[in-house]
């Protein structure tokens, strides 16, 4: 019985309070709306960035890229004209395979015997 | 209720809508949420008024920075937003706890014999906030959250991260401290003149 009655004495604190809002300020209200402006994300502004723009990062940026363009087309330049005194260190009939005396496909033919 | 313009849309729509830029839904979101969030903060910090704006805002720029990665079906806004609220409250209490005790509390109405008549729902509620800044921190949280929010005991397992269980037992277990706080208050807060 007790507890009984002293339940329905709690629900009218309860309800006191329920009924007594805390209802914030103009003041806070005004600051949390700016900050939720200042914080939202600008539209468009998370879209994946392209393969390109990827690759440039990938490569360290555009002085990363244009350095990698620039040894690229210095192998190219070498190789169709080569500067005419490397061949005194590097002679084109010394290069070949056989003069390395090396096989490359050697133990392809072992492996092909072998069935 | 017609807060806004985009009545029709529920929390989690409008903050999908956040994270795609739309100011409307920033609007609608600090006129919808500010009220809750502070609400509770109040009624967890003891009626502080200006901790309980700190924490509001604390709480809501949290939700802003977690909107672009939020995934919608997992949680709701509103049992995320109670969640980190009563942690910033709670963390509050013990930094507060630790540095000036329970003075901080605010006093019911003691000096005031009239006010029990003039003010007597008013008086009711400053007594029960007392009184509940008496309960230890999860059982205020949960009386709070079940008897003045009107929250469901599953929402308020989710937002405490316990089982329902445990919310049915924390509830009780606070009730029956307030009513042992405020059995020896009842008549001069007019209690007797109700019945």
């Amino acid at each position: 019985m007790t507890e009984r009655k002293d339940d329905i004495g709690l629900d009218a604190f309860f309800a006191a309070a329920r009924d007594d809002v805390p209802l914030p300020s103009g003041d806070l209200m005004a600051r949390i709306q700016a900050e939720a402006l200042a914080e939202m994300p600008v539209a468009g502004a998370r879209a994946a960035p392209g393969f390109w723009a990827q690759l440039r990062d990938a490569l360290g940026g555009w002085k990363g890229a244009a350095g990698l363009a620039a040894a690229c087309a210095c192998g190219v330049w070498i190789g169709i004209s080569p500067p005419e005194g490397l061949s005194d260190y590097w002679q084109g009939a010394e290069a070949g395979l056989g003069a390395l005396g090396l096989d490359p496909v050697s133990g392809y033919d072992l492996a092909l015997f072998e069935g | 209720m017609p807060y806004d313009a985009m009545s029709e849309c529920d929390d989690e729509e409008l903050l999908a809508a956040y994270a795609r830029g739309d100011a409307a839904a920033a609007r609608a979101l600090t006129t919808r949420l500010t009220p809750r969030v502070f609400g509770h903060a109040y009624r967890m910090l003891g009626g502080d008024r200006a901790e309980a704006e700190d924490v509001t805002q604390d709480a809501l720029l949290r939700l802003w920075r977690a909107a672009p990665d939020w995934r919608s079906g997992e949680a709701k806004v509103t049992t995320w937003l109670y969640r980190v609220t009563a942690n910033l409250c709670i963390d509050r209490m013990r930094k507060r706890r630790g540095s000036t005790d329970i003075d901080q509390v605010p006093e019911p109405v003691d000096d005031a014999p009239s006010a029990a008549q003039t003010m007597q729902e008013a008086a009711r509620a400053e007594a029960l906030q007392a009184a509940l800044m008496d309960l230890p921190e999860r059982q205020r949280q949960a009386v709070i959250l079940r008897h003045i929010e009107g929250l469901s005991n599953p929402e308020i397992a989710q937002i405490m991260d316990i089982n329902v269980r445990a919310v049915e037992s924390l509830t009780a277990r606070g009730k029956r401290a307030l009513e042992a706080i405020l059995s020896g208050r009842r008549d001069e807060l007019g209690y007797e003149d109700d019945d």
